[in-house]
């Protein structure tokens, strides 16, 4: 099947997934109880409360309210966000942008860093470089992650003060204009070095504590298929040539390598975001992990509802893009089958 | 030419112990195979003699026990030898009896995960047609959604408690099981032993139970292996961030309640707590990739 088709046809199947994970969410927030407490409030009478619940539909069957909440949807309606005391759709931009921010910082740390020891692994099996990543990476697997964060923490922001907790430094980023609300990229939109600065020293151990785990996998996948290529009678072609071994390895093994590892990035793609939740409690940065643990712990289902929707959308698209790109890098792949 | 006869379910049961011997005398050849093997025997060991190591709390074993007179207090404090809470709960009470907690989170979650998802993927496989087409698709969905989050969005809906968690575990994690042994089914499905047995004329039942179901588990247990840990470090990411009983001693309530006390310098409550998820994690990782390389004929080490 030609690539373009097949993305055409991932991208129709889409919707109904995504529909699908709506009716299953919906119905579990709907089987906590009506939603109504979040709109009501002590002074109501009965019948004002009634009124409400008949003006939001809370008084119909629950698959006749899924009809009224995905018309709503659809039309960019997601519903009240108690917590936020905003409409859902007004927050998610910024909540999101904030945890796409940490999401893929660590996740570029993670492709660099797991590319690179995989590969030194792989090459060098058994020996001692070996021994090193796969401790570092099944270390990494098994760490938790709000315990690792913790670890980091204690000296480094609590004994010697060296990193900040929460975004940035409000100071800094009274004037910047937020182009994409990212704030790497919008202080260097706006030529502010000391904002830029700012912005990646805050950053830097939320990554690195999300980043870990995921360097991990990635390190561990990359191992493996650099331990199969190596032995590959092409590797042992390009050594007769008289390549250097650098080149054999950078140039041959490692291409090919890349391939099978290219998948586990995107799945892993989904352990950053569920990750997100505990580092954003930790090193209280304000992005969606943060959002939806106080709407959980409130009751708020529709951020409740979003939040469970935005982050499996994100999740489905990164998987397709990372389905893509591995038909591009491997022509063998037949896309569909 | 008459065809060999059967095996005799005594023979074959013989034969099925030899084979089991000598993977587990392939399995323990492994120094980090072993290594996580005894960290899972000594957390089991701790699970049993929870009584004997520390007097249980009355009247529920499973709340912290409380001593006023010694609030945050480090470790080394006599009687605290790895300190209290802010709330004087001992740590050393909380790892202990939390293991029993994590124990029981693991294997009810595995178990129940296990059933639902061979029971599914096997019809899936099996049935075939429509069955497969629906079972799969709804497979899909469910895969769409990140474990955590999923999970998170469940426990939320049923309620803070630790039994909820386990709930909410048990419905996210069966769906890999389904999609595993799905496709091996349909791969072992394939073998000529199969074909032989329905020449024979034995029954489709029959035919999943004796011949297909045992030839597709290894990847399954392999799963389970590994997913003892998982469940236990995203159980205890639930519990962290509030979804738990508060006072339970549970591991993952323990690193919560001694989140606050670590800006202000208590570093043991979170540290000891968090230490026991992580080997807890490790040593079923450990021995979950042990189990794989000897069970996986392509693995590297052969």
């Amino acid at each position: 099947m030609q690539v373009r088709q097949y993305v055409i046809r991932r991208l129709l199947v889409l919707p109904l997934i995504m529909i699908g994970v709506s009716i299953i969410v919906f119905a579990l927030t709907r089987f906590s109880g009506s939603p109504i407490g979040i709109y009501q409030h002590s002074e109501m009478s009965q019948e004002q409360v009634a009124e409400l619940a008949a003006r939001y539909h809370l008084d119909d069957p629950v698959p006749v309210q899924y009809v009224y909440w995905l018309k709503g949807a659809l039309s960019g309606d997601l519903g009240w966000s108690g917590v936020s005391v905003a409409p859902v759709l007004d927050v998610i931009p910024v909540k999101l942008t904030a945890t796409l921010e940490l999401a893929i910082a660590a996740g570029l740390v993670a492709v660099l860093l797991g590319i690179a020891l995989g590969t030194i692994a792989g090459a060098r099996k058994d020996r001692l470089p070996d021994h090193a990543v796969r401790l570092f990476a099944i270390s990494g697997a098994s760490l938790p992650v709000f315990w690792f964060g913790l670890l980091l923490l204690i000296p480094l922001y609590v004994s010697w003060g060296l990193f900040p907790l929460g975004r940035s430094d409000p100071a800094l980023f009274d004037e910047i204009v937020h182009v994409t609300g990212m704030y790497t990229v919008d202080s260097l939109l706006n030529l502010n070095l000391a904002a830029f600065v700012d912005a990646l020293w805050h950053l830097a151990l939320p990554a690195i504590t999300l980043g870990y785990a995921t360097t991990a996998i990635i390190a561990r996948m990359m191992r493996s298929s650099m331990v199969d290529e190596v032995r590959e009678d092409y590797v042992d072609a390009a050594r007769a040539k008289g390549l250097s071994e650098r080149l054999v390895i950078r140039r041959h093994a490692r291409r090919n390598a890349l391939v099978p590892t290219v998948t586990v990035i995107g799945l892993s793609f989904g352990f950053l975001l569920q990750g997100t939740v505990v580092v954003e409690l930790i090193f209280r940065w304000p992005g969606l992990g943060q959002w939806v643990t106080s709407a959980i712990l409130a009751g708020d289902q529709a951020t409740v509802m979003a939040y469970v929707l935005i982050t499996s959308l994100v999740f489905l698209l990164v998987n397709l893009l990372v389905d893509v790109a591995y038909a591009y890098l491997d022509r063998r792949v037949v896309l569909g089958a | 030419m008459l065809p060999a006869p059967r095996p005799s379910r005594l023979e074959s049961a013989r034969v099925r112990t030899r084979r089991a011997r000598e993977l587990t005398r392939e399995t323990l050849r492994n120094p980090l195979t072993l290594g996580g093997l005894i960290i899972v025997a000594a957390f089991l060991l701790m699970a049993a003699c929870a009584p004997l190591l520390t007097a249980a709390n009355m009247p529920d074993a499973y709340q912290m026990p409380r001593d006023w007179q010694a609030i945050d207090a480090p470790p080394g404090t006599p009687g605290h030898p790895l300190g209290t809470t802010s709330t004087g709960g001992d740590v050393r009470y909380g790892i202990i009896w939390g293991s029993r907690m994590s124990l029981q989170l693991s294997l009810l979650v595995v178990g129940i995960a296990v059933v639902v998802g061979v029971t599914v993927g096997s019809l899936a496989a099996f049935v075939g047609g429509k069955v497969d087409e629906i079972l799969m698709r709804t497979v899909d969905v469910f895969l769409a959604i990140p474990e955590l989050i999923f999970a998170l969005a469940i426990a939320a809906v049923l309620g803070t408690s630790f039994t909820n968690i386990i709930l909410a575990l048990a419905a996210v994690f069966w769906v890999k099981y389904a999609r595993i042994i799905r496709g091996q089914i349909i791969h072992v499905k394939q073998n000529e032993y199969v074909d032989a047995a329905r020449v024979i004329g034995d029954s489709k039942l029959s035919i999943y139970r004796r011949d297909v179901l045992p030839n597709s588990v290894t990847p399954v247990v392999v799963q389970a292996t590994l997913d003892m840990g998982t469940v236990v470090l995203i159980g205890a990411s639930l519990s962290f961030i509030g979804l738990a009983e508060s006072g339970l001693a549970e591991w993952g309530v323990l690193v919560s309640e001694g989140q606050a006390g670590v800006i202000s310098g208590k570093w043991w409550v979170s540290t000891f707590a968090g230490l026991a998820i992580f080997l807890w994690a490790l040593a079923f990782n450990l021995l979950g990739d042990g189990l794989r390389d000897v069970f996986d004929p392509r693995s590297e080490r052969r």
